[in-house]
């Protein structure tokens, strides 16, 4: 942090040390939605960083972007609000549609729970939009919705695409505890499949059954609707596959809708730690990819290896990449430390932007509102103390809608000595 | 290095298994030793301390594995013989000091039922171990390995380097303190723990005043039983001497000779005359009084340090009273749910000892990132001035280890434990490019297997997991597993090199043969003529990515 900036923050602090200012500023930010922020660089995702940036925010849009001095908030850096593609908000049993393995109709928008404190969690981490999806306990879980974490009180008000992707899974998670009825016929896990073989099974009896409903409207049933819409690329089919085989399995099942004439399903592979192994598979069938948080040391769910170069191993071959949290509660794993492992791995500092931001926000359609700093889209803005990404560096302020969630103001986000 | 082959001969017959664990840590430290000899290092920039000013362009020497000179190269005149190792791009640092872990062994915790001070940590570590690996390309160079948290009274720990095939190679002191804990083991009520930690010590008093007593009352059992162990009586053992301690004391010790009292009371005993350090693990807050109250009425407390959970940052004001340092375990971030109100509290929990001035030590025990430095990058965005959160992975635990005068720091007269680094040791994007450790040259990134499969996911080869198909993952992706696709994907290669849209991927193919080409053709120069910065293609990319 230069000393120019440290001392601007240091009359902020001053200024808001006196109450009748504090008392002001209390009232006013309930429904201040317009601002003035300044930077010594604004990383806009939209190309070069603006040094000594401005960013004019009024009622909730950005109204310009632009160099500039002299705002309401100053920081070190402003990126746009993060966007996480792999949400789970758990609620525990009432989670699981338990009905069916596949139920493509079951909607998370219908169950958004905005009183959750992983919602306010992922925007202290600078997460402003995420798509929340259904948990993977079920083969096809539903559609997942894309939601503004914080700011607007109703949850009909925070959805910033309803039914945005079909959500799925493949590997051990849609059949791990599952079992025949033999012993305790009303248990939970009495539940089909009850390996990997029957999970790939469902899938391609569904899309299959889909297909054929087309032809023959007798077969059709609940869910078909939304299958046919993601065999025609419609809504993306996201599917949670960790391991190789996992990745392969969604893969095929893809390819071979295309092969059958089923449709053109849009894939994007959600929790694809092991996309490095095989990436000309995703090449091959267009797909994108979403990464869950990075393991030191390489070991991470489904017993999958994630090799730190994934994001630019892929990257260099054109896969679409989007980093996420996947719900991650320690700090290591949150989304605004993905990107530096990203770059440690390799990756770019500015294709680690658009992974947060631009790619998965265009992934899912919500582009147009979110995913960059450029008037007219949303004021959803992270502010950092430092150089974005770096473990050195925190999030010190959000605005969702222009609405000051965290705000970098208080003294606990104020910036040390050094910090770049 | 003679030493290490006869060794690595003798293991070499106890299995193929572990041959391959020996390839690999015989590659990791595959330069020349110079334990008993010179070194010189010249690096770009050398910080020798967390708060000392950058020497750019600096020389540090290393003679008989300390640090003989540390200044600017036109400062510092090289020995004629001492080996060169020239990174003209790199920054010197100290290695970085874990203060507390219980890794590196089978399985860390003994019975928690029982009081087991004579059981030592050295004969648990295992030297080939994968985490003493991790430890150097982490930029550990000095680990204080204790056993875990499930005890009462533990065994006693060991500060290790993490290079050497046996666990005397390894050893920088020995013993390193007992473990104890203030918290409910395994099947124990936090009332139980507190009574059986006392009593441990209740019943050394007893155990010596009757020892005493004993001897007063002419009765020789104790040096029977002495003999009948094998026990020494000679010399120090033959001598008794007054208790010392701050604490209590019991009459007429000096009445006993040393070697007469028994072994598994005899590091207790060392404990209460403050001769022997003491960790404590506090899972909870509340624990913090009791570890404290029987480390005081004990007379330990002065060289006691505390291994706390992240949840007793609320004590900070009890151990701030104390003065005792603590080893932060676990996460850096503590995280709670309001009960009343259902709201999330953050707490960081670096900052709050920071702020409360207890002298703290990141570990690598911790539950998402092992890294010190990352931790420690982490203390710097929440609010710690740089040196404050380079010093708790370097001084701040060499204090606690005792070991201030030896690591820590680039001073003349200290261990010569430098890390070579690709930037600043902050930066997310930085690497550890060389370890040397007392003057050995114990790592270097561009012969590490095992940093190319975490980042690349390249097998090393001969190894148990080894598969050809990991070895070229752009051969594979359609084999054998669906010839339809196969065909179709070929198909569709075609297609697009007719469009020449094909380019860039053949091209990114060579690239991937170029290197994997690349260790082998290193493999030949083992000298000292330059810092590699490289494992080809992903060391570029990182530079790219630099800030």
């Amino acid at each position: 942090m230069s000393a120019r900036s440290s001392t601007c923050i240091a009359v902020a602090l001053t200024l808001l040390a006196s109450d009748a200012f504090a008392a002001s500023q209390a009232k006013k930010s309930d429904e201040q939605r317009s601002w003035t922020i300044t930077a010594e660089r604004v990383y806009t995702a939209e190309g070069d960083a603006i040094e000594d940036g401005e960013i004019v925010v009024e009622g909730g849009k950005i109204r310009a972007v632009g160099k500039g001095g002299g705002g309401d908030l100053k920081v070190y850096a402003v990126t746009p609000g993060l966007v996480d593609l792999s949400i789970r908000i758990d609620q525990g049993r009432y989670s699981v549609e338990q009905a069916s393995e596949v139920t493509p109709h079951v909607r998370a928008a219908a169950s958004l729970d905005v009183f959750d404190e992983a919602w306010l969690r992922a925007a202290r981490s600078g997460v402003t939009t995420a798509m929340l999806n259904v948990p993977d306990r079920n083969v096809i879980g539903g559609l997942s919705v894309v939601v503004k974490t914080a700011g607007e009180p109703s949850a009909q008000a925070r959805v910033v695409k309803a039914d945005a992707a079909l959500y799925g899974a493949i590997g051990s998670a849609p059949s791990s505890g599952n079992r025949t009825a033999a012993p305790r016929p009303e248990d939970f896990f009495v539940r089909r499949p009850t390996t990997r073989m029957g999970v790939e099974w469902e899938w391609r009896k569904s899309l299959f059954d889909a297909a054929a409903a087309r032809v023959e409207p007798a077969r059709a049933k609940p869910g078909d609707g939304e299958l046919q819409r993601a065999l025609d690329g419609q809504l993306p089919l996201v599917i949670q596959a960790w391991a190789s085989q996992d990745i392969r399995t969604a893969v095929f099942l893809v390819e071979e809708a295309r092969r059958e004439g089923w449709g053109n399903p849009r894939l994007i592979v959600d929790a694809a730690a092991e996309a490095w192994r095989e990436p000309q598979l995703l090449v091959r069938s267009k797909a994108a990819v979403v990464l869950p948080p990075f393991a030191p040391l390489g070991r991470t769910g489904d017993r999958a290896f994630f090799a730190l170069d994934t994001a630019a191993k892929l990257e260099a071959l054109g896969v679409p990449v989007a980093l996420s949290g996947h719900d991650a509660e320690a700090l290591e794993d949150r989304l605004c430390y993905q990107p530096g492992y990203a770059m440690r791995g390799g990756l770019s500092f500015a294709s680690a932007l658009a992974a947060v931001t631009l790619t998965p926000a265009r992934l899912v359609g919500v582009d147009q509102r979110v995913g960059s700093i450029k008037a007219g889209k949303d004021a959803d803005l992270v502010l950092w103390n430092g150089e974005p990404f770096q473990p050195t560096s925190k999030v010190v302020g959000v605005l969702v809608d222009g609405r000051l969630i965290v705000d970098p103001r208080q003294a606990a986000n104020a910036p040390s000595s050094s910090n770049k | 290095m003679k030493h290490l082959r006869s060794t690595a001969q003798r293991l070499v017959s106890r299995g193929t298994r572990r041959v391959c664990v020996l390839a690999a840590a015989a590659a990791l430290c595959s330069g020349a030793a110079h334990a008993d000899g010179k070194l010189a290092i010249k690096a770009g920039r050398i910080v020798t301390a967390p708060d000392a000013p950058v020497i750019e362009k600096g020389v540090i020497v290393i003679e008989n594995g300390r640090i003989a000179a540390v200044g600017k190269d036109k400062d510092v005149k090289i020995p004629w013989d001492a080996p060169v190792i020239d990174a003209p791009h790199a920054t010197a640092f100290p290695g970085y000091v874990e203060a507390h872990v219980s890794r590196g062994m089978d399985r860390p915790n003994e019975s928690p039922e029982i009081v087991i001070p004579f059981l030592t940590v050295r004969d648990s570590i295992d030297p080939v171990n994968f985490f003493f690996e991790d430890c150097l390309r982490s930029g550990i160079t000095t680990i204080n390995v204790q056993q875990g948290n499930d005890c009462i009274v533990a065994a006693q720990g060991m500060v290790v380097r993490p290079i050497g095939l046996t666990i005397d190679d390894m050893a920088v002191k020995y013993p390193a303190g007992v473990k104890m804990s203030a918290s409910p083991r395994r099947g124990a009520s936090a009332a139980t723990q507190a009574q059986s930690l006392r009593r441990v010590f209740s019943d050394l008093r007893r155990y010596l005043e009757q020892l005493v007593q004993d001897k007063k009352d002419g009765s020789d059992r104790a040096r029977r039983e002495a003999l009948y162990q094998g026990r020494d009586l000679e010399g120090e053992k033959s001598k008794g001497r007054a208790m010392e301690g701050s604490a209590w004391k019991v009459q007429g010790l000096e009445l006993i000779p040393r070697g007469e009292i028994d072994e598994k009371q005899e590091p207790l005993l060392a404990l209460v005359e403050g001769k022997l350090p003491a960790f404590i693990w506090c899972g909870r807050p509340a624990d913090v009084h009791l570890a404290i109250e029987v480390a005081r009425e004990n007379g330990f407390l002065a060289r006691t340090t505390l291994v706390i959970d992240p949840s007793c940052w609320k004590a900070a004001d009890v151990i701030a009273a104390a003065k005792v340092p603590v080893v932060l375990q676990g996460n850096v971030l503590h995280l709670e749910i309001d009960p009343l109100t259902g709201k999330e509290v953050e707490t960081f929990v670096p900052k709050v000892l920071h702020d409360k001035k207890i002298p703290f030590a990141l570990s690598s025990l911790n539950s998402t990132n092992q890294a010190l430095w990352f931790q420690a990058a982490l203390c710097v965005g929440h609010g710690l001035p740089r040196a404050a959160a380079l010093a708790a992975v370097t001084t701040a635990p060499s204090k606690i280890l005792g070991l201030d005068k030896r690591v820590g720091s680039l001073e003349v007269g200290k261990d010569g434990n430098v890390l070579l680094l690709s930037g600043d040791p902050l930066s997310v994007t930085t690497w550890v490019e060389r370890v040397v450790i007392e003057g050995r040259d114990a790592y270097d990134r561009s012969k590490d297997v095992r940093v190319q499969h975490l980042v690349a996911g390249k097998q090393p080869a001969n190894t148990a997991a080894m598969n050809a198909e990991e070895l070229d993952p752009s051969k594979v992706c359609c084999d054998g597993s669906d010839e339809k696709a196969h065909a179709k994907h070929l198909e569709a290669q075609k297609r697009a090199a007719d469009k020449g849209e094909g380019g860039k991927d053949d091209e990114k193919k060579g690239d991937d043969k170029k290197d994997e080409k690349k260790p082998d053709e290193k493999k030949g120069d083992g000298s000292h003529e330059g810092h590699d910065h490289g494992d080809g293609a992903h060391a570029d990319g990182a530079e790219g990515a630099r800030l």
